[in-house]
């Protein structure tokens, strides 16, 4: 089986609307956030997830992360069934929220790194090396005495991916991890997930509105809309399908937005 | 041990990031110090008025004060993460962050925060205390040393169960703040003083519901040996266990509500 394996995934939430003048009840909405989405990842992926705002991206993430738990449809990665036992599946995952910290704000970062690593309870000389590890290749090692509030936001992602992997995870889920970074900095990211991906293996999964992010690191890329898996397979195929205005193959990628947004458009979301 | 290990390491590391402000620090650590001087000189100002009020003399008054301050104020300390953090984490989404971790919810929920500026506060109380045990010249045993500090360790139980009520709301997305207050905060201005000195229905809110009366009230007046009730010692040391029950009827309840929580999400 694969590594990661989702199987007629199904998850609504029960919204309940602002009560109507006279009525004696709220009225109660069923949103479907996901309808029957399967897929499989293998591991050592590196896979990006795309979709537009409320396509069921983060839902996706929080299950099979082990915080949601869905209504039907069968989750496994790595073997094990993510909601049964939090502990023991959270410490092979790594999650970074591009807009949530997860480090603490007032001290320097290294005061975090090694709580993190009781948290995780990593050996000290793994996590020595783990940490000089990332360190050199986030380039971090200037800032690792500096509290995190001092940092610019491109410094603190590169931080709150340091500390996410401290513990080796086999899977890491980005949820937008470029969010607002500046071209350098976006760049010197990519560079890193490449990295980590090729060279220690990690299956990534990401979630990204930015499709130069898609463009420069994933072969393979997910959509999803309104609850359901729409695409799933190769990034040149799909743009070449959805680029309806060209027919030259997409060299450079400054339209890529354009042929998404087609894409979006065509698929009725 | 390892969880105790870790907690103490968060603690450090919160009590350092409030001291990046030292100045700030400072001034609210003494805004404290005014506000339960303030209280106290409630207590002064009715016994200088009042003798006694029913068989409690002014230094009994002054010993259950005191009593109530260093339990509430030490249990702000140490348990700040449920006692003041808890709903935040459910209203901003940063309990997500902590299911992510291989950690115990409510480790993970204690370890969040500390409140070291309560300093000042359990000051003021160790000293009413002190007067209190002067002026009613309490005869120290070592059965009376353990009575109190069952009374102020249970005590801490009881308001950390107590001030779950409002996260385990919070996650049924319930805003009650007013109503959790009034038996957290409430309770701890009420049971200032013994529990006695209220009218039947407030008594029984005090001992059945919340039992202050039961985890402090009971074993003060043991030591001041003018025993609530007529009970004997043994119920004494018996009675203030109903704070830790407390705690743990809400972490059951605490337990339920985050299966909710994990099925519909935030």
């Amino acid at each position: 089986m694969s590594y990661i394996f989702v199987d007629h995934l199904c998850k609504s939430f029960v919204v309940r609307k602002k009560r109507e003048k006279g009525a004696l009840l709220r009225e109660k909405e069923t949103v479907h956030a996901l309808k029957d989405v399967s897929f499989e990842i293998e591991k050592g992926e590196l896979v990006g997830y795309i979709g537009p705002n409320g396509a069921g991206k983060s839902t996706t993430v929080k299950i099979l992360s082990g915080i949601l738990v869905p209504e039907s449809g069968t989750v496994t990665v790595g073997g094990r069934v993510p909601w049964e036992n939090r502990k023991e599946h959270v410490s092979h995952i790594g999650v970074v929220f591009g807009q949530r910290t997860q480090l603490w704000w007032d001290v320097p970062l290294l005061d975090s790194y090694s709580l993190l690593k009781d948290i995780y309870r990593v050996p000290e000389a793994d996590y020595q090396k783990r940490l000089k590890e990332l360190t050199e290749a986030l380039q971090l090692g200037d800032l690792l005495r500096t509290p995190l509030r001092l940092l610019s936001l491109g410094q603190r992602m590169r931080a709150e991916l340091c500390g996410s992997l401290l513990h080796s995870p086999e899977l890491l889920f980005l949820d937008e991890p470029t969010i607002g970074l500046d071209a350098v900095s976006k760049l010197a990211l990519r560079d890193f997930l490449h990295w980590e991906n090729k060279e220690k293996g990690t299956t990534i999964l990401l979630t990204t509105h930015d499709m130069e992010d898609i463009a420069a690191l994933c072969s393979r890329v997910m959509v999803i809309g309104h609850g359901s898996k729409l695409y799933d397979g190769g990034l040149q195929e799909m743009l070449s399908k959805y680029d309806t205005k060209r027919t030259v193959q997409v060299e450079e990628h400054q339209n890529i937005d354009h042929v998404i947004a087609a894409m979006y458009k065509d698929l009725g979301l | 041990m390892d969880t105790l290990r870790l907690y103490g390491r968060s603690m450090t590391m919160l009590i350092k990031s409030q001291l990046q402000y030292p100045v700030s620090f400072l001034m609210q650590t003494l805004a404290q110090l005014v506000m339960e001087g303030g209280e106290m000189l409630a207590v002064i100002l009715l016994i200088d008025r009042f003798d006694r009020l029913n068989q409690w003399g002014p230094g009994d008054l002054y010993f259950f004060f005191g009593l109530m301050s260093v339990s509430f104020y030490l249990t702000e300390i140490f348990g700040r993460g449920i006692t003041g953090n808890f709903p935040y984490l459910v209203r901003s989404g940063q309990l997500d962050t902590i299911l992510l971790r291989p950690r115990g919810i409510l480790t993970q929920v204690l370890c969040s925060a500390a409140d070291p500026r309560r300093i000042t506060c359990i000051a003021v109380g160790v000293v009413s205390m002190v007067i209190g045990s002067n002026l009613s010249a309490i005869a120290w045993t070592p059965v009376k040393v353990l009575l109190l500090a069952e009374a102020i360790f249970c005590s801490g139980w009881l308001l950390m169960g107590l001030f779950m009520i409002e996260a385990v709301m919070c996650i049924h997305s319930v805003k009650s703040i007013e109503i959790t207050n009034a038996i957290t905060y409430g309770g701890r201005s009420a049971c200032e003083y013994p529990s006695d000195i209220y009218p039947r229905w407030l008594r029984m809110m005090f001992t059945v519901i919340a039992p202050f009366a039961l985890v402090m009230h009971v074993p003060a007046s043991m030591i001041l040996e003018k025993p609530l009730f007529g009970w004997p010692v043994w119920a004494a040391f018996l009675t203030p266990l109903s704070g830790a029950a407390v705690f743990g009827i809400m972490y059951l309840l605490f337990r339920k509500a985050m299966k909710y929580y994990r099925s519909t999400g935030s």
